[in-house]
């Protein structure tokens, strides 16, 4: 990626990636004439051992222009809070506790235009100086409001899970397509070579549904896909070597291994792949000190671990992931994504049956951790160059589902989500819904907004970053493109 | 694209009749009086400004080929036709719109209910417009569509294959085969000169992973050395290509290009029945040798052919490899994505055509319109969707019973008589379980779990909860379960295949911008026009089959003898996957944004010479293989390298790694537990680490376990399950299967040395190879050594290779006091990451 926009002939991708596709990279010949132009050579760097040479394809890489954000952590809160709940006021609603009105909804029970009124199960309060309106969900975040920027005019293409978690991550409700943080990892790459560029945390009870399609990096090459870190034991797959052979003892394995390849290298030293190989150990040597370092609390104080709510049996999972995520972009870990809640049903956000059960739960889990990340990355002045995004897939109706019961049905017509830190705005919001929360109506906003929204505060133009597959330069906005939300960009 | 689409949108309303033109150019600016131009001016201008032009303005390109910045622009309208009706003014799609009825614009939200009826009024008084205010939109030229024309036409693939005439040469002694002479040709001038032939050890090696994907046995390599008559390695290559494992490796690479997965993708990535039968059918059908035409037609209309046999009908499981959507936002649109996917994957696959491009618009690249895009999917239209929602529904749509109609009724007779069988038997058997389990203590609730226990414990009770007769009974009804377990109803088989709604098939609409509720014009079905492709013939199979016989019709065109891309784009393949590269690089894409053949002439002379005998595979492998062009060594030399670095004129033999499944494989025949004998059959599960499951919204669901045995199968037979891919297939770039994939990627990323380093799979396999050395070598650790560095490079290693080995293994016994066996294990771990074992010459 280089700041000029990329010659046609190449689809946007670099020289290599191109020849790659194309059939030429298999033999990763002395391409070095030919990819001297477009910025390769200044992608490589030295591996790890201090000699060969390494061609990373996770080279950090300029962005198209200044970037506000050097890192996300998308707080991904699976199965859909519910927007009227939480930060989406409704006054109008009181009072009307299972009236039956006329309103249009979508969701997994199909199209209806009637339904039982839920009056939330949560008092409201103004906070901050900008006035946010907040429900007693969430004590702890209400004190940040100042720093947030609401979105509460969201919409997306699918009410069903599989899809909408599809559309959220990679831009698409068909599954293929490469998620964001693979977008991150191919248009920026990433900064510390020792540990990944794009980590997912996951919920203990489980995976969202369609697992690591989730965080695939869809029609790229792997390379761009995110690594499962777990924030309990060995945080990678495969990390840790296995019992009885000690860190000297692999180091000792590997000097033997590289005096194999390298007399196998020899005849054959115009093959970069075979120098990038070895290199590929040594950097995995490194990884396995990195990671385990990465996610080690004990360097913290006691302060920070109780900021985050790790000590309480309720926030500690989440308090934990929010805590490592911290630690990861300090460390320079591009993106991370925590999901909270997994699984099916009440597991996660998913309120169908009982919503005050359900939504006391996952909040709780949560609200003190995320409340502790933003004020911890902002007294340690990180929050300006970390883009905080929280939301679910989709937000959910201001009908009941049932009968009887609490429960609500999934809604893609309009939702809140929230961003803060890097170059957004605190204290402001943009969009409304309906005064039931059913639909947005003003400023009404895609999830292609939001993603053109991080990708531009990364430094990425959402129109321009493409990769070229199946005849098309496709971006993660779509063909037609999206532009940012500028009414909340500082 | 747009400047088509808008001429199109022209054409059509001057087709529909020239009265919104004629409106239009009978506008006259007197019309409207100054009152009514004031109106526009003060209250409908600001509101076009403010909501519309950003989007349907003057600059750049107007979404949806609407542009507001006119009147004219107006009554032209876009993509979906005039956007105002002067006749029936609260019909204007305008109108429509902004009171969010079909489109709904602007999309930020819906404008005040004052604007709306402002607007309404404007449309009510004819639109006036301030004169001299227009401003047209002007359409800039470079961006439009390649047209279908003479030109066009006349690009190399889209013509007729001709057979070139065989080049002379200088170096005669060189040329085996006319692929030498087309090759050496271009050598000669660029004044380059062939890579010497690769060592005996090196091409052996080459020639077995290539053809079978696994390495030789030191034996094989030793009557290979051994062997200096003239036609030793022509004999290793037939040997090679009757060997039964010839169909899984290249089965693989047919099933990349067709993007088979075993379930669906999606919330529930359910599995698809009997879809391993598919699996099946490609190794045979390769083993076998069938003609790549027959092979193409039965997996295009397998239901349709004259003879339809079992084989052509399990075929067309190919209809429903890819991902299916059982519960769909917009059951309209997903048939579409249905129907895409097919387009998509039948261009790409066999005729190296990306018209799955030309959904929306037309192909911006390609001479493909929009009407060809839907003239190839209206062959596919009367498919039946792969099921609506339900198990039941899949069934019903893409499962069939196979034999004859006899036979298949006495079967699902069976069938039936045997499910009632086993109803009744768990209904009556279950009524006693449950009164003994209610009565179970403490250790009693284990035992109880295992089936084989119970009748013990059933016997315990005789006299208290059980009568004598009741415990007769429950033996007799055990006996009875396991009777229905062990037989089945013998016989016929079930396939996943295609079906088709019926003898008719209803419209294909062009849809606009791809939207499958906005109909365009009919279209029939056709093939791309840029091929001047004959008219379709197509005739309805008869003879009781439901269906129209299109598929049938694409079928033949495609393996005719006037279709200038079937054979090129696979005789391109096949070069492909022995080369690593194919003449066309771009072997999914033969058109204008592919890239051009190295040697068009030999592509040509490949392609008319496959279809003159007999579209044969293994006779295209025999006669690449024997060639000194593929015989040639893989070395570098320094003048090659600066005048052709990447080596299109083919000066040397390009070095690969192994894929993902050979580098599995090639682990478990090295320390000699690859199971290679079992063929064929339902998948098999790989261990796959906790860590990776709990990915999953149920942990472990939908992968389940296997014998010792099976797991030790080769990788073609592992259960691919779309939502969950073994890490190691998955960290040495395994095909996406999500779609066709006709080129793997070959990444290189510690991950990968990570796993062959500390994964469970590696070291287990690296104690199996330990023993297996301990056992099959004499006891000196130099002989364990060399051994084990033979069986991962086929090659006999050096005495320093040896001894550096050896020290090794010394060194973790002393200063890390290992056993022998465990420090000999290590080793095996670092050999198997040697790469040597990872790369071919």
């Amino acid at each position: 990626m280089t700041n000029e926009q990329p010659t046609r002939n190449f689809c946007g991708r670099t020289r290599r990636e191109f020849l790659w596709q194309t059939g030429a990279g298999f033999t990763g010949t002395a391409l070095a004439g030919l990819l001297g132009d477009d910025g390769f050579l200044a992608n490589q760097t030295v591996a790890a051992d201090g000699v060969s040479q390494w061609h990373n394809p996770l080279a950090a890489k300029p962005p198209h222009f200044p970037a506000k954000a050097k890192n996300v952590i998308f707080l991904y809160m699976y199965g859909g809070p519910s927007h009227i709940d939480t930060f989406d006021y409704k006054p109008a609603m009181k009072g009307m506790d299972n009236k039956t009105v006329d309103v249009k909804t979508f969701g997994r029970g199909g199209h209806k235009n009637q339904g039982r009124i839920v009056e939330t199960r949560w008092d409201f309060a103004q906070h901050g100086k900008c006035g946010q309106w907040v429900s007693t969900l969430f004590p702890h975040l209400a004190t940040c409001v100042d720093d947030i920027a609401f979105i509460h005019s969201m919409t997306a293409d699918s009410p069903i899970h599989g899809s909408a978690m599809l559309m959220m991550n990679s831009g698409k409700i068909l599954s293929g397509s490469p998620c964001i943080g693979s977008w991150s990892n191919y248009g920026l790459g990433t900064v510390n070579e020792n540990l990944p560029g794009f980590v997912v945390m996951l919920d203990p009870r489980g995976g969202p549904i369609s697992g690591a399609k989730n965080w695939s990096s869809g029609y790229m090459p792997a390379t761009y896909q995110a690594t499962v870190m777990r924030s309990q034991g060995t945080p990678i797959l495969d990390l840790k070597a296995p019992d009885g052979v000690s860190r000297e003892m692999q180091r000792e394995m590997l000097d033997t291994l590289r005096g194999y390849n390298e007399e196998h290298q020899e005849p054959r030293i115009d093959n970069s792949d075979l120098a990038a190989r070895i290199a590929s150990y040594e950097l995995a040597y490194k990884m396995q000190a990195a990671a385990p370092e990465a996610v080690d609390l004990s360097q913290e104080d006691a302060k920070t671990i109780d900021l985050y709510g790790v000590n309480d049996k309720k926030t500690a999972v989440f308090g934990r992931q929010c805590l490592l995520a911290r630690r990861l972009v300090e460390r320079g870990v591009r993106f991370v994504q925590l999901y909270s809640g997994g699984n099916h049903n009440d597991a996660n956000w998913d309120a169908h049956g009982d919503l005050k059960l359900n939504h006391d739960l996952h909040a709780g889990e949560t609200d003190k951790p995320i409340a502790g990340l933003l004020k911890d990355l902002k007294q340690r002045g990180m929050l300006d160059e970390t883009l905080i995004v929280w939301g679910g897939e989709f937000g959910r109706q201001p009908t009941a589902e049932y009968a009887e019961g609490t429960g609500r049905d999934h809604n893609a017509y309009g939702f809140t989500m929230w961003m803060a830190g890097g170059g957004i705005k605190g204290g402001v919001s943009v969009g409304k819904t309906d005064e039931l929360g059913s639909a947005a109506v003003e400023d009404r906003l895609h999830v292609k907004h939001l993603h053109a929204t991080i990708l531009n505060q990364l430094g990425l133009d959402p129109n321009r970053l493409s990769y070229f597959y199946n005849g098309l330069d496709q971006k993660l906005v779509g063909v037609e493109g999206a532009e940012p939300i500028h009414q909340i960009i500082a | 694209m747009l400047r088509l689409l808008l001429l199109i949108t022209c054409t059509a309303l001057f087709l529909a009749g020239s009265l919104f033109s004629s409106t239009a150019c009978a506008w006259d600016e007197q019309e409207h009086s100054p009152e009514q131009i004031k109106f526009f001016e003060t209250e409908i201008k600001p509101i076009l400004v403010e909501h519309c032009f950003k989007c349907h303005g003057a600059k750049g390109t107007p979404k949806g080929g609407l542009s507001l910045t006119s009147r004219s622009g107006l009554l032209k309208g876009g993509d979906t036709g005039p956007s105002i009706s002067l006749e029936a003014p609260s019909e204007s799609i305008l109108l429509e719109a902004v009171n969010y009825e079909s489109y709904e614009m602007p999309p930020s939200g819906k404008l005040p209910q004052a604007t709306i009826a402002a607007l309404a009024k404007w449309v009510e008084m004819g639109l006036p417009w301030t004169p001299g205010d227009e401003v047209a939109h002007v359409e800039p030229e470079e961006h439009g569509p390649p047209p279908v024309n003479d030109e066009t036409k006349k690009f190399w693939s889209f013509q007729p294959v001709a057979r070139p005439n065989v080049p002379a040469v200088g170096n005669r002694e060189w040329v085996r085969n006319p692929i030498d002479a087309f090759v050496l040709h271009g050598l000669e001038e660029a004044k380059l000169h062939p890579a010497p032939p690769a060592t005996k050890t090196a091409l052996l090696r080459r020639a077995y992973y290539d053809l079978i994907g696994l390495p030789p046995s030191p034996e094989e390599v030793q009557a290979f050395l051994g062997d200096n008559s003239p036609d030793a390695f022509e004999r290793v290559v037939d040997q090679l290509l009757k060997s039964p494992h010839y169909g899984e490796r290249w089965g693989r690479h047919w099933l990349d290009l067709v993007r088979y997965a075993e379930t669906n993708s999606y919330e529930r990535d359910g599995e698809k029945p009997f879809v391993w039968r598919y699996r099946d059918y490609v190794i045979r059908s390769l083993n076998d040798d069938k003609p790549y035409d027959q092979f193409v037609k039965e997996q295009i209309a397998g239901d349709e052919l004259p003879q339809v046999t079992s084989d052509s009908i399990i075929a067309t499981g190919y209809y429903r490899l890819g991902i299916w959507q059982d519960e769909p936002v917009d059951a309209e649109q997903e048939l579409f994505e249905d129907l895409d996917d097919l387009v998509r994957t039948t261009g790409e696959v066999y005729l190296g055509m990306t018209v799955g491009c030309a959904r929306c618009h037309d192909h911006k690249l390609d001479p493909i319109p929009q009407t060809d895009y839907y003239g190839m999917l209206a062959f596919f239209r009367n498919v039946k969707r792969f099921g609506d929602r339900s198990h039941e529904s899949v069934l019903a749509a893409s499962v069939r019973t196979l034999g004859t109609e006899d036979s298949i009724e006495k079967f699902e007779r069976l069938i039936r008589e045997h499910k009632e069988a086993t109803k009744d038997n768990q209904k009556e058997l279950g009524k006693l379980d449950r009164r003994i389990k209610a009565d179970l203590v403490g250790v009693e609730n284990d035992e109880w779990k295992a089936e084989q226990a119970r009748i013990d414990i059933a016997k315990t009770r005789i006299g208290k909860i059980l009568t004598q007769e009741d415990f007769d009974r429950y033996v007799a009804l055990t006996a009875e379960r396991d009777r229905l377990r062990d037989f089945r109803p013998p016989g016929n088989e079930q396939a996943l295949c295609v079906s088709e709604h019926g003898t008719t098939a209803p419209p294909t609409h062009v849809l606009i911008r791809g939207n499958a509720h906005v109909e365009g014009d009919i279209v029939e079905p056709h093939f791309p026009t840029v091929l001047s492709p004959p008219t379709p013939k197509i005739v309805p199979p008869g003879d009781g089959i439901n269906s129209t016989g299109r598929r049938l019709a694409l079928a033949n065109w495609l393996t005719g003898s006037e279709n200038p891309l079937t054979a090129r784009v696979m005789v391109n393949r096949i070069w492909h996957y022995h080369f690593g590269r194919g003449i066309v690089r771009s072997t999914s894409d033969f058109g204008f944004q592919g890239v051009a053949p190295t040697h068009p002439e030999l592509l040509d002379w490949l392609a008319s010479d496959f279809v003159d005998s007999g579209w044969r595979i293994k006779r295209l492998h025999k006669l690449i293989m024997l060639s000194n062009t593929y015989q040639m060594s893989s070395q570098p030399n320094e003048q090659a390298l600066a005048k052709d670095p990447i080596n299109n004129l083919m000066w040397r033999f390009d070095m690969r790694r192994l894929s993902s499944e050979e580098i599995r494989d090639s682990i478990l025949a090295v320390n000699g537990s690859l199971n290679r004998d079992k063929m064929f059959g339902p998948s098999i599960y790989v261990p796959i680490p906790e860590e990776v499951l709990a990915g999953q919204s149920r942990p472990g669901a939908g992968w389940g376990q296997s014998s010792p045995e099976d797991r030790a199968r080769r990788s073609i037979y592992i259960h691919v399950k779309r939502s969950l891919v073994v890490p190691m297939m998955a960290n040495f770039d395994g095909a996406d299967t999500d779609a066709s994939c006709p080129i793997r990627f070959v990444t290189t990323q510690p991950t990968q040395a990570l796993g062959m380093l500390n994964s469970d799979f590696i070291n287990e396999q690296a104690e199996v190879f330990a023993k297996y050395l301990v056992a099959n070598t004499g006891s000196t650790l130099q002989e364990q050594v060399a051994i084990g560095l033979r069986r991962v490079s086929q090659r006999e290693p050096t005495t320093e290779e040896i001894e550096r080995g050896v020290q090794l293994i010394k060194s973790l016994q002393q200063k890390y006091k290992l056993s022998p066996e465990v420090a000999l294990k290590q080793f095996c771990v670092m050999a198997l990451n040697l790469s040597e074992f990872m790369y071919i010459d």
